[in-house]
């Protein structure tokens, strides 16, 4: 059933043409330049230090990397992230 | 940390967080939307960030939960600045007290200003003002509407056509329009005009009254020129009698005018002074000492700088001494004689008027004695002869 749901949806946003993060409950970053990075739909902090921010996701983990990288501000779902900011990697 | 005005007016602080599970506190403050600002590491298990003041009270319970202490370490925004005002209550008094003596003292009258009065006395309008109200230190809200006080006003003095009064801050303005009277004739009693000197009528012409002496008549001092006296004996009126007559009188004159004449003048020698000029202020620089001369005169000569036609404020100034002497020259008969007859013309002029004009003039005696001319002279002058005698009617005569 809950593989069929699951068909249904991917079918769903084919067809309709809808973002993927909308419909597959995925995260959305939006980074500018090395300086700022927006993170939204992720399931809170895992790790945080000036150089290493780890990030719980619906499904996975995301690793941002840096230089004194600081949380601007914390929401359940958004996270602003303010610093250096060197490398974004997500495991899956 | 940059904070917006809001944040500033609920006030924020920041806090220093420590302990092991400070993810956890992150996330848990976070899904019950506490928020938590700046957010830094500063080393493994404490943490800097700014908290809202709201906030700062509902993070206890996940403070407790987490293991975690808080520390405050800055305090911004206005709820902080009020309680440190509260500590400072005569700094707040003075500034309010500045507040209220400001609102006060313009809220007060400081000046009362007249303008338009010719004839009409300020004093006498301020007087009215005051009656009205309106004077230095009254308060402004005290004052009663201007358009009736000015229609009192304009009641209250007599002769103003209109009265103004406006307001501007704290200076009121009384305008006045005064009404034009013409100016009133000066009164006079009955009169006649009657003769001045002894003369010989050439010109009259009376403009109230009844002549009494034509053209050509001799008259004698104090003889009645224009009668004030109109009618007959029965009826008889009496009025302001008024014109013009003019006669040829003589006058003798006895000229004495010397045969010698002083002159005033410079020896040649002189001691001059210099000054500099500043700003309308003189320096003597040389020349000092008293002046050497016995009679002597100051010339000034001043210089002052310029530049390309512009005259500057400074510049120098020659104060030349120069001695002078009274010296006696001769002079001829015939300068001595015009010298003499010049000196009786002017005088003559300024007994008998601007007007008067001399017909003609005869040298009747002259001898030289002791170094001064001895003349006797008779001159013929057209001259206004006319004097007021008032007419004094003395009842049942």
């Amino acid at each position: 059933m809950r593989r069929f749901g699951q068909k249904l949806r991917k079918w769903t946003a084919e067809v309709l043409d809808l973002p993927q993060d909308v419909v597959f409950d995925l995260p959305r970053m939006t980074m500018i330049g090395d300086r700022q990075l927006y993170i939204e739909n992720h399931r809170g902090v895992l790790h945080f230090s000036p150089e290493k921010l780890r990030l719980a996701l619906p499904s996975g983990e995301l690793e941002v990397l840096g230089q004194e990288l600081v949380i601007r501000g914390i929401w359940t779902e958004e996270v602003f992230i303010e610093g250096i900011i060197v490398q974004v990697q997500i495991n899956g | 940390m940059r904070l917006s005005w809001l944040d500033k007016m609920r006030g924020v602080v920041t806090v220093r967080l420590r302990g092991n599970g400070l993810e956890s506190l992150m996330n848990a403050a976070a899904a019950d939307g506490l928020q938590l600002l700046s957010l830094r590491r500063t080393s493994l298990d404490e943490a800097l960030c700014g908290l809202r003041l709201q906030d700062l009270f509902r993070i206890r319970p996940y403070l407790r939960r987490t293991g975690c202490r808080l520390r405050i370490t800055g305090r911004h925004g206005l709820p902080f600045m009020l309680a440190k005002l509260e500590r400072r209550k005569f700094f707040v008094a003075g500034m309010l007290l500045f507040f209220v003596g400001m609102y006060l003292l313009s809220s007060l009258v400081w000046r009362v200003e007249v303008k338009g009065n010719d004839k009409i006395s300020a004093d006498l309008v301020l007087q009215a003002a005051r009656e009205e109200g309106i004077y230095p230190f009254q308060w402004s809200f005290r004052l009663q509407p201007f358009d009736a006080v000015s229609k009192r006003m304009a009641t209250k003095l007599p002769g103003t056509a209109w009265v103004g009064v406006q307001k501007h801050g704290t200076k009121v303005t009384i305008e006045l329009v005064e009404t034009t009277t013409p100016d009133a004739k000066p009164l006079m009693s009955p009169r006649h005009l009657i003769a001045s000197e002894d003369a010989v009528v050439t010109h009259i012409m009376a403009e109230t009254g009844r002549p009494v002496v034509r053209k050509n008549t001799r008259v004698k001092k104090g003889d009645v020129l224009i009668s004030g006296l109109l009618g007959d004996e029965e009826k008889e009126e009496t009025v302001v009698a008024d014109g013009t007559v003019k006669g040829l009188v003589w006058h003798e004159y006895n000229i004495v005018s010397p045969l010698t004449r002083t002159v005033k003048v410079y020896t040649g020698e002189r001691k001059v002074q210099w000054f500099a000029v500043v700003g309308g202020r003189a320096l003597q620089v040389s020349g000092f000492g008293s002046a050497p001369f016995g009679q002597y005169e100051k010339v000034r000569q001043e210089q002052q700088a310029a530049w390309r036609g512009i005259s500057l404020p400074f510049g120098r100034m020659k104060q030349s001494i120069m001695e002078t002497r009274l010296e006696k020259r001769p002079v001829t008969k015939e300068e001595a004689r015009a010298d003499g007859l010049l000196q009786a013309r002017a005088d003559i002029l300024t007994k008998a008027g601007e007007d008067a004009i001399i017909r003609d003039e005869n040298l009747l005696h002259e001898k030289t004695e002791n170094g001064k001319v001895y003349m006797k002279v008779l001159f013929e002058v057209e001259q206004s002869i006319t004097t007021e005698m008032p007419l004094v009617h003395i009842q049942g005569e």
